[in-house]
């Protein structure tokens, strides 16, 4: 169990963040670049003080800001770090980089045979005479989550480590990881900026802005019920149409949580013309000009020319089929979330379909 | 517009490209040819002017080859005090860990920069033996001029800024996040400079220790008026070349560059070598 309670002042904003990681659980930190991410994991590490706050490892205090005071040494923490950058000695052979660990912290898990084990679980079986320099990016990789496996650490940091590899080479090191903290039953928590690498990793998800955790909650729920206007930007949603019937009030559009044709029982219906469209993943994403909005609680309103509110409001959406050019599009936003004015959430009824 | 370029102009092109490339090529290869040759020299000169038999009488002058071992030791003596002063210094300026950098480094480049005869003037007002220092050393029965001590000092200042601001590009080229996944692996500062830092310092140290190791060997300016004596080998150059003239100071150039290039060089290949392995 890893609990982490942080504060510290930063140029920008005051960095104020509080969790706890299960034994076994994958727990991602998403948000945008600056917000703070990666100051999290190094005060967990001990590379940083924190201006006020507490790490507690499987009940061993390794950072403490109130008396008595507390500040364990990285190199006493059994804290395991992976960055971007593997940092694998260039002057060790890959058996030496992960037997590194063996000489300060000897015992099972460090032998010659366990090393060969982890090397050839991890698919460098063949690599360990190897110098670092000849292997390839994901290959680096891989020796450097194998050296942190030896090193028996007792929690998992993972600082973007995947950013800049091939997709494929992601979804293979990412899985290891998954692999490698369900049968060690570590706690362990990734960075991201990316919401596919925090999905692909996560159970549980923080998203972080501006030094704040905006919502904790799994990855499917966050992006489903994002709790904040921000939080819902931060996840994909891409327009905020205004809901006539509530002025200032604004309903989220995600554009993968769209289905074509009127459907009013399952969200709110919108319609306009179709402004551009090009190919997206399997399908297409359109932009489409929102001229009418149909919500359960109001008759249809013209909000195009001369209507009130943001008429014209452009609004992508990802389909399987393109729309037909030239004509009105008319899609349903599937129970989208609604915001004040002020960002928060507004739970209205009508536009969530029970 | 079509992108593809007309065949004819593109073959000219490249055809002009091709050669203007290898008359380029050419001339900055004749370029490299007579630098090399130029700096070469001054050594190839002394080879040609040299004969075996010339060599033999100058050494076997009975004491010929003290200024030998005198230059041999205080180079020794020079380069433990390097290692064991220099190095924490330069390791400190390349992690910028003193305070007021800037001023430290300043101190170290004026060593380099001041030319070495205004050194030994300096050192006498310094170390001289009318001054604090010099009544110091005088308590211990020592002094720091024309002794052994002055030379190995004057030594220290003409070799010491070539080995620190050596030491100290070693040190910047070592990756600190290395460092820090060493140290996150277990490993509390001083493992991990014995098992990390210094390892990948290295061939940077042995480089600059080999160029102060042939300062010291070489040093005349400020050694010639703080420690005539004893004599190391460019003193005996020196003093040969005025009493007895060019041709019997020769043999005793040759002897100082015998005696200073091969460590010099080996380290050369030694951290070229290093440098390969960890690079391919």
């Amino acid at each position: 169990m890893l609990e982490a309670d942080v504060e510290l002042d930063r140029r920008e904003f005051r960095l104020s963040a509080a969790f706890a990681v299960a034994a076994g659980e994958r727990l991602a930190l998403f948000g945008p670049s600056g917000a703070g991410k990666t100051t999290i994991l190094e005060v967990i590490a001990g590379l940083q003080e924190p201006g006020r706050g507490t790490v507690v490892l499987d009940g061993r205090v390794l950072t403490r800001t109130a008396p008595p005071r507390r500040q364990v040494p990285p190199w006493q923490r059994r804290v395991g770090l992976l960055r971007q950058d593997p940092a694998l000695f260039p002057h060790l052979s890959v058996r030496q980089n992960l037997a590194y660990a063996a000489r300060t912290r000897p015992g099972p898990g460090t032998g010659r045979d366990e090393i060969t084990r982890i090397a050839e679980r991890l698919g460098i079986g063949g690599l360990v005479d190897d110098r670092p320099a000849r292997l390839s990016g994901g290959q680096a990789h891989r020796v450097a989550l194998g050296r942190l496996l030896a090193s028996r650490c007792d929690a998992l940091l993972l600082d973007e480590p995947y950013t800049g590899l091939d997709a494929s080479l992601t979804r293979d090191l990412t899985d290891l990881v998954r692999e490698v903290v369900a049968a060690r039953q570590v706690p362990s928590v990734l960075v991201a900026h990316e919401l596919e690498a925090a999905q692909a990793f996560a159970d549980r998800m923080a998203v972080l802005d501006q030094g704040q955790i905006l919502q904790l909650g799994s990855p499917a729920e966050v992006v489903a019920a994002p709790a904040a206007r921000r939080v819902a930007e931060l996840v994909g949603y891409r327009a905020f149409v205004p809901l006539p019937a509530d002025p200032g009030t604004v309903a989220g559009v995600h554009p993968d949580r769209v289905v074509p044709g009127r459907q009013p029982g399952r969200g709110v219906v919108l319609a306009g013309p179709v402004r551009s469209c090009r190919p997206a993943g399997a399908g297409w994403e359109a932009t489409i000009e929102m001229v009418t909005i149909e919500t359960a609680s109001a008759e249809t309103a013209g909000v195009g020319a001369g209507g009130a509110g943001a008429g014209g409001t452009l609004v992508p959406v990802r389909l399987r089929e393109a729309p037909a050019g030239g004509r009105d599009f008319t899609f349903t936003v599937l129970a989208p979330p609604c915001f004040r004015p002020d960002g928060t959430r507004v739970t209205r009824a009508e536009e969530v379909p029970t | 517009m079509s992108w593809a370029a007309s065949p004819p102009a593109q073959v000219a092109g490249s055809a002009l490209r091709r050669t203007v490339g290898s008359a380029s090529g050419v001339a900055s290869l004749a370029g490299a040819l007579v630098i090399w040759v130029a700096l070469l020299g001054p050594v190839i000169t002394l080879l040609t002017h040299l004969s075996w038999h010339q060599i033999t009488t100058a050494l076997a002058v009975p004491g010929a080859l003290d200024p030998l071992l005198v230059s041999v030791e205080s180079g020794a003596i020079t380069l433990a005090v390097l290692l064991l002063l220099g190095t924490p210094l330069a390791w400190k300026l390349a992690r910028g860990s003193l305070p007021f950098p800037r001023v430290w480094e300043a101190g170290v480049l004026c060593s380099l920069l001041l030319p070495p005869l205004v050194i030994g003037l300096l050192l006498i007002f310094m170390v001289g033996p009318f001054t604090p220092i010099g009544e110091l050393l005088g308590h211990v029965h020592l002094s720091a001029t024309n002794t052994f001590l002055a030379l190995v000092i004057a030594e220290v200042y003409e070799s010491a800024p070539y080995y620190v601001l050596g030491a100290q590009a070693a040190f910047a080229a070592v990756d600190p996040a290395i460092e820090e996944q060493a140290a996150l692996l277990g490993d509390r500062p001083s493992r991990v400079a014995r098992r990390v830092t210094l390892p990948l310092a290295a061939p940077g140290l042995a480089m600059a220790l080999a160029v102060a190791w042939a300062r010291a060997m070489g040093a005349f300016g400020a050694v010639v008026i703080i420690a005539y004596h004893p004599y190391g080998i460019p003193l005996q150059i020196w003093t040969t070349l005025q009493e007895t003239g060019l041709p019997t100071a020769l043999p005793f150039a040759l002897v100082l560059l015998v005696v200073a290039l091969p460590l010099p060089l080996a380290a050369y290949f030694w951290s070229a070598r290093a440098r390969g392995r960890r690079r391919a």
